[in-house]
């Protein structure tokens, strides 16, 4: 079955509507037969005011083809949080919004970043990559 | 009128994951109303590895202003001549990130900031030919 992501995308705001679709198989960084092979996924309770990690970069996954998936599950339109990489602001995700990204994880500062706003923002996530390995514990 | 976006995720990684489907619609920022901007479909033909604008915030209404921050762009490598490569991929640049690499076939859907001077740009790979297409929503 492999991974896969699929979208449709409809739009009335012009004249003549827009439906768009997308579905892509997830593989490997530049492979085309080598599906990616490790995923983890989690739901948090974001407090408002501080900015936290919610996916740390790491040199496993550096030119790798992870995708990330974030939902604002807050049911409050005007709740949001902020998306950061690398200390940038890419967006903000209001209640009830999604985002499906590749995330490359250029250097060891390129961690994904949230910050929420409003309130406790509940958010859910997916990341599908590869190469990471698990660290010797170390007690 | 409505801007709507659903996805689906299937996955047979992790045992016992039955898959995961949301759906949204594109509101203007903290509001329940619908999103009234958008630049329309469009695609780009890209043959160098080199980096260009694929958005010019200031070609928009929302010019440049960080403050209306529910935009939302799609963009989709969809190969080139029907031919689709999981081995040639486009960078994809938010405010001046390097978010990640659509690899041939590979779709994304993301907020943006609309930034001074800090335009969605693309850097393909390699030299060989990938088109792209994109479609932003955004607050006017």
């Amino acid at each position: 079955m492999a991974t896969t992501a699929a979208i449709t995308l409809n739009s009335d705001l012009m004249t003549g509507a827009l439906s768009v679709s997308g579905n892509t198989t997830m593989m490997k960084a530049g492979t085309s037969a080598d599906d990616l092979d490790q995923m983890k996924m989690g739901y948090n309770k974001i407090p408002t005011g501080t900015s936290f990690d919610l996916l740390d970069a790491t040199a496993a996954g550096i030119d790798k083809a992870t995708k990330v998936y974030l939902c604002n599950e807050s049911t409050d339109e005007t709740y949001y949080v902020t998306i950061v990489i690398d200390a940038k602001i890419i967006g903000r995700l209001y209640g009830g919004d999604w985002m499906f990204i590749p995330w490359n994880q250029d250097d060891a500062t390129h961690d994904l970043e949230i910050t929420a706003t409003g309130g406790t923002n509940n958010i859910t996530w997916i990341a599908f990559h590869e190469g990471e390995t698990l660290g010797t514990s170390g007690d | 009128m409505a801007t709507t976006a659903s996805i689906t995720l299937a996955s047979d990684i992790m045992p016992n994951f039955g898959g995961y489907t949301k759906s949204m619609t594109l509101t203007e920022a903290g509001t329940l109303t619908d999103i009234k901007e958008t630049t329309g479909y469009a695609r780009r033909q890209l043959s160098a590895a080199s980096k260009v604008d694929l958005v010019t915030m200031a070609n928009l209404l929302v010019g440049e202003d960080t403050t209306n921050l529910s935009h939302k762009i799609f963009i989709k490598n969809i190969g080139y001549r029907d031919a689709i490569d999981k081995t040639t991929g486009v960078k994809v640049y938010i405010n001046s990130v390097e978010v990640g690499v659509l690899y041939g076939g590979d779709w994304m859907l993301c907020p943006v900031v609309a930034s001074d001077n800090e335009d969605i740009e693309v850097e393909p790979l390699t030299d060989d030919t990938v088109v792209l297409e994109w479609v932003m929503f955004y607050e006017g």
